[in-house]
């Protein structure tokens, strides 16, 4: 005989009881402001702040055309190293070319670079993790191991190397970013797993007949989601940062393609350093704003989804 | 103990076996010819094919790939890493010459960044949710975010050639022989290489600070009477000083790639700038035998790392 079933006086909590359970059947008991974890990362001011300064990167980057009038690639030689001016915002380059215009459409790939190497690396990292955790076995302990060796290279040393064997252009430096990046991601999504999978809603589904996919995907996966998405902002962080360094040392993505690496790159030049801070501190500067602000969001996103923190 | 200590580092081994032969198998498979590292310019010059075929046979070259794996694994145990593609020259002279300015500046930028970076982490942590706490927290988030050549680039344009007060670049002149004869050269690269670690040690300082700050003992200590500082300086630092100093394995990664950037950005001439000078004139028995010995660093230093704190804390040996 269920609980319920007990005869028993109705006390003031049933009445109580009854009163939130109609509010929750007409729908009014959900927050306004939508999602617990939207709210906790709206009121935190940094992260908002880096959304909003990322934002606008990110935009002016896909709108360059409309920002700007000017071809990043096209070379001028009437117009080398003219300080800014209203024609040409951030000045023009030693061949002539504009440099906001190469600002803009040289963060499309720098973002692209840093956004898309770690998305396909999260996206590799969390079906291998996932499965080899749930599963484990031969397979997880060979990609255990792997990501071992890869991990115990200075990550710049690895790049560096990959690029000297492989050579320079854009899909290489990513492929790079990515053999070197999936396997963070590996180990959080496999450790996840591990310390999940013997959780008792897993053992019920497992007991139902679920397939392995089924359940590490569909109902393991969304529980550890919260440290692989702040993972993810982290290494999109990381990975701008390197593709900026390795550019720098002008053995990134090749030279012809505008990226905010290779803008900094003519910055070795003492004579551009100190007579033309045009060229490469404004570009310098959003670099560093658009690492920040990933930063600040990724920080954000971390105090938002650690459910020990509940608020 | 010693059977704690065993087991790292045999756990170690296959580790470092395993990542020399990836590395040789890379080195194997780029263009080039494997002979031509393998000899000096004496043995090379003059040299007919016949020779030169005469000369792989007796270097073992001819064999399979796992034996001239070990072939080379031999030498380089014996400190022989073949010779450079662009200009002959041995490579553990190249390395030896270039080392100690690289390790001059990772020594000082790893004592400036632990010195900051705790100091600054335990005021953040004595002053919790503070106005204080809260900039150091953004500014240590800046320090991570601002990309080091960047910040070596606008410290070369104010210090070096706006206000002159240090030189642009570069580690010594001839005339230079002590370490403080040299020391103008080495406080802008070695500050920007602290920065991005500050930060680090800062984050790490303020979280074991806070965590020893919560221990019983430190009530205990409070209820006795003694003064703050003591209570926070005597017993809380001691005991948050064991993770920050662990950490120092932690950031070796972050110092040896750091340190080819900034080695660039102020021409320090050191295994970093060699590093770059390789890769781009593709010179692989150059760079395999750069990559090798920062890994095998990294790896030993972990393993140093593991055992002590094994010994500072008795858990981790009894625990496995």
């Amino acid at each position: 005989m269920a609980l319920a079933d007990i005869p028993r006086r109705r006390t003031r909590f049933d009445r109580r009881f009854d009163r939130i359970r109609a509010l929750e059947e007409a729908g009014r008991l959900k927050h306004p402001t939508g999602s617990r974890l939207v709210r906790k990362f709206m009121s935190n001011r940094l992260a908002v702040i880096g959304l909003v300064v990322f934002s606008i990167i990110l935009l002016a980057a896909i709108f360059a055309p409309l920002l700007t009038p000017w071809d990043p690639t096209k070379i001028n030689l009437r117009a080398m190293l003219q300080p800014p001016s209203w024609e040409h915002w951030f000045g023009t380059d030693k061949t002539g070319r504009d440099v906001f215009a190469r600002v803009l459409y040289g963060g499309r790939i720098s973002i692209l670079v840093g956004l898309g190497s770690a998305v396909v690396s999260a996206i590799i990292g969390v079906i291998i993790g996932c499965y080899a955790g749930y599963v484990g076995g031969w397979f997880d302990a060979v990609c255990m191991r792997i990501s071992e060796i890869i991990m115990a290279f200075p990550e710049l040393i690895l790049v560096l190397m990959l690029v000297s064997i492989l050579g320079q252009s854009l899909s290489n430096i990513m492929i790079i970013f990515i053999l070197g990046g999936w396997c963070g991601i590996y180990r959080l999504a496999r450790a996840s797993m591990l310390s999940l999978r013997e959780e008792e809603y897993v053992q019920a589904l497992r007991s139902f007949g679920l397939s392995v996919p089924l359940i590490c995907f569909k109902h393991i996966l969304p529980n550890a989601l919260g440290p692989i998405m702040v993972n993810i902002t982290l290494s999109t962080a990381a990975f701008i940062l390197a593709e900026a360094g390795l550019s720098f040392l002008g053995l990134g993505v090749p030279m012809n393609i505008a990226t905010w690496g290779n803008i900094l790159n003519v910055a070795q030049d003492l004579g551009v350093l100190q007579n033309n801070w045009w060229i490469w501190l404004p570009v310098g500067t959003t670099i560093s704003l658009f690492v920040l602000s990933v930063n600040f969001i990724g920080d954000g996103l971390r105090d938002a989804t650690d459910p020990t923190q509940q608020g | 103990m010693l059977a704690y200590v065993i087991r790292r580092v045999l756990i170690m081994i296959p580790m470092a076996v395993a990542i020399s032969f990836l590395v040789y198998v890379g080195l194997d498979a780029t263009p080039g010819d494997a002979v031509s590292f393998m000899l000096s310019p004496e043995q090379m010059s003059g040299a007919n094919p016949e020779r030169l075929e005469e000369l792989r046979e007796a270097l073992g070259l001819n064999q399979p790939l796992f034996v001239r794996y070990f072939i080379w694994l031999g030498g380089l145990l014996q400190g022989n890493f073949g010779y450079t593609l662009t200009g002959g020259v041995p490579i553990s002279d190249l390395l030896a010459r270039r080392l100690p300015a690289t390790l001059e500046l990772a020594a000082v930028a790893l004592v400036l960044s632990t010195v900051f970076g705790s100091i600054l982490g335990i005021i953040s942590a004595l002053r919790r949710g503070t106005a204080t706490d809260n900039t150091l927290t953004v500014v240590g988030m800046v320090g991570v975010s601002i990309p080091e050549f960047f910040f070596g680039l606008v410290a070369i344009t104010v210090f070096a050639l706006n206000l002159g007060w240090l030189p642009v670049g570069g580690r010594s002149m001839p005339q230079y022989v002590t370490f403080w004869d040299r020391l103008p050269h080495l406080v802008m690269p070695a500050l920007v290489l602290s920065i991005m670690m500050t930060a680090g040690v800062m984050r790490y300082a303020r979280a074991a600070m806070l965590d020893a700050l919560n221990k019983d003992f430190i009530k205990t200590a409070r209820s006795k009477g003694l003064p703050e500082w003591r209570v926070n300086l005597l017993h809380g630092f001691r005991v948050a000083l064991t993770p920050v100093v662990v950490l120092i394995g932690f950031r070796l990664p972050a110092l040896i790639g750091g340190s080819v950037i900034v080695e660039q950005v102020f021409q320090w001439p050191g295994v970093g700038s060699l590093f770059v000078l390789s890769v781009r004139n593709q010179d692989y028995p150059v760079v395999m035998a750069i990559a090798l010995i920062s890994v095998v660093t990294v790896l030993v230093v972990s393993v140093v790392i593991d055992v002590l704190t094994a010994i500072i804390d008795p858990r981790v040996r009894l625990g496995n």
